[in-house]
């Protein structure tokens, strides 16, 4: 339940933290989408831990439930001035597209699932930002943010992968959750 | 779940294409203009930058001040000053938006006039209770009335948001617009959206177009949207106390008497049309 709440949290910060910090960077070709990073790297965790539990369909639907709440929360965070319903519409297909990514894949899938999920959700964004919204179709597909946005999507996803391992070398209670116990679903 | 989920936002884009949900953005600005106020501070006063409030108060104050002196046409009848607010800008969106952390607890309301030391930053688009979100001059729907400072010619300037440039464009086809040029705002009645004579930028290229019925120019702006620091918005006319202004007396403080005294309501309401028809001719001759 922890991991369930903790990501809850985290993508409910995320665009404040997008706002405050991240659009204020001045990396060349624009800045990452942290809040899809967030999704993207969240969901499958969520889907694991209440997977174990009620079976993965349930697991699916809350990774799409965590991409919506995460993309309403953006789509009414203050400088927003789009259609509302805009990014809770991509976050939520992907969050549900990334629990569909077996978390008891090897690390290498899945970062790239991942990363492959971050550049579809950053084009299809893009393009309904051009069409409901009229931004200019250079600012709505800057590759430079793009590619940001993939990189760290595959960088967060692959220190989420690598970070259960590391822990496993310790003793393991029972009461751990199943990435505590060697990266396998119990 | 996520068929449902996906037919929830595409509901929700439907209904705020055809309504605004402003409902639904009021609340997002209580809930997250509060929270980004706070990490802004936070951020702010970890880099010892707290002590500094009462001088930005102060210079926002003589940045005004400085606007109101430099205005090329004084009209007496809109006081000697702005009534301004001092913010800074806390968040920044991908839409040619930003937040600044002033909002209708400070008196900052829609259509309010946002600049900074070095130029104009844009208009006040919504405002919640502690945060308010400004349109730049540089977002795609954004356009401000401008003229050009030297030669007093009117024009429309507008966002061109993938250079961080803006286009003017002049009304008169022949005006005479050259490369360096400074480009200042033409001022709105009542002061909303625009006040008057802020500076805009410079002209850096003028579009040759000879058979157009508009002259366009490129203007890069004095303002650097993307490191927006302090700004200031103005609130409105100072309260003046001189002895032309005393002489249209709010209706507020009028009641009272025409209360006790129910026989001359009358007389008094049209007294107080005709001060109403003065105060609108003379603002249509300041315009």
């Amino acid at each position: 339940m922890r991991a369930v709440i903790l990501s809850v949290l985290l993508v409910l910060a995320a665009p404040v933290l997008q706002v405050t910090v991240v659009n204020g960077w001045s990396l060349p070709g624009g800045v990452p989408d942290i809040v899809l990073i967030c999704v993207i790297a969240l969901a499958p965790t969520l889907w694991s831990f209440t997977g174990s539990y009620t079976g993965s369909r349930t697991g699916a639907g809350a990774g799409a439930l965590l991409g919506f709440a995460a993309g309403l929360a953006a789509d009414v965070a203050p400088p927003a001035d789009h259609t509302i319903g805009r990014l809770a519409l991509v976050l939520c297909l992907a969050g549900w597209v990334s629990t569909r990514i077996p978390a008891d894949d090897g690390a290498g899938r899945r970062v790239a699932g991942a990363a492959v999920v971050a550049l579809c959700a950053s084009f299809a964004g893009g393009v309904l930002a051009a069409l409901l919204d009229g931004t200019p179709w250079a600012a709505a597909l800057a590759p430079g943010a793009i590619a940001w946005t993939t990189g760290g999507a595959a960088l967060v996803t692959a220190g989420l992968a690598l970070l259960p391992r590391r822990r496993s070398f310790g003793r393991v209670p029972a009461s751990r959750p199943w990435y505590a116990r060697g990266g396998r679903r119990a | 779940m996520p068929v449902l989920l996906a037919l929830a936002a595409a509901a929700l884009i439907a209904a705020d294409t055809v309504t605004p949900l402003d409902p639904l953005r009021a609340f997002g600005s209580a809930v997250y203009g509060g929270l980004e106020d706070a990490a802004s501070a936070g951020v702010r006063w970890a880099s010892g930058a707290g002590r500094l409030e009462d001088l930005e108060r102060e210079n926002a104050r003589l940045r005004a001040e400085l606007l109101a002196v430099r205005r090329a046409t004084p009209s007496p009848a809109e006081g000697n000053g702005y009534q301004v607010v001092s913010a800074h800008a806390v968040g920044f969106g991908r839409d040619g938006t930003v937040t600044i952390d002033a909002g209708s607890g400070a008196g900052v309301a829609p259509d309010m006039t946002v600049f900074d030391g070095d130029g104009l930053v844009g208009r006040v688009l919504r405002t919640g209770p502690g945060t308010a979100t400004v349109q730049l001059a540089t977002a795609s729907g954004a356009s401000v009335g401008a003229r050009l400072e030297g030669s007093r010619e009117v024009g429309l300037v507008t966002g061109v948001p993938e250079h961080g440039l803006l286009r003017l464009g002049l009304l008169n086809p022949s005006a005479d617009v050259k490369p360096g040029d400074r480009v200042v705002t033409l001022g709105s009645r009542d002061l909303r959206p625009f006040v008057p004579d802020v500076p805009i930028g410079t002209v850096i290229t003028v579009e040759p177009a000879p058979d157009a019925l508009t002259r366009t120019a490129l203007v890069r702006p004095f303002a650097r949207f993307t490191a927006l620091e302090n700004v200031t918005v103005v609130l409105g006319p100072l309260p003046d106390t001189g002895p032309d202004t005393q002489a249209v007396t709010d209706p507020a403080a009028e009641t009272p008497t025409t209360q006790q005294q129910p026989d001359k309501k009358p007389e008094k309401k049209s007294k107080k049309k005709k001060k109403k028809k003065k105060d609108s001719s003379g603002h249509a001759e300041g315009a």
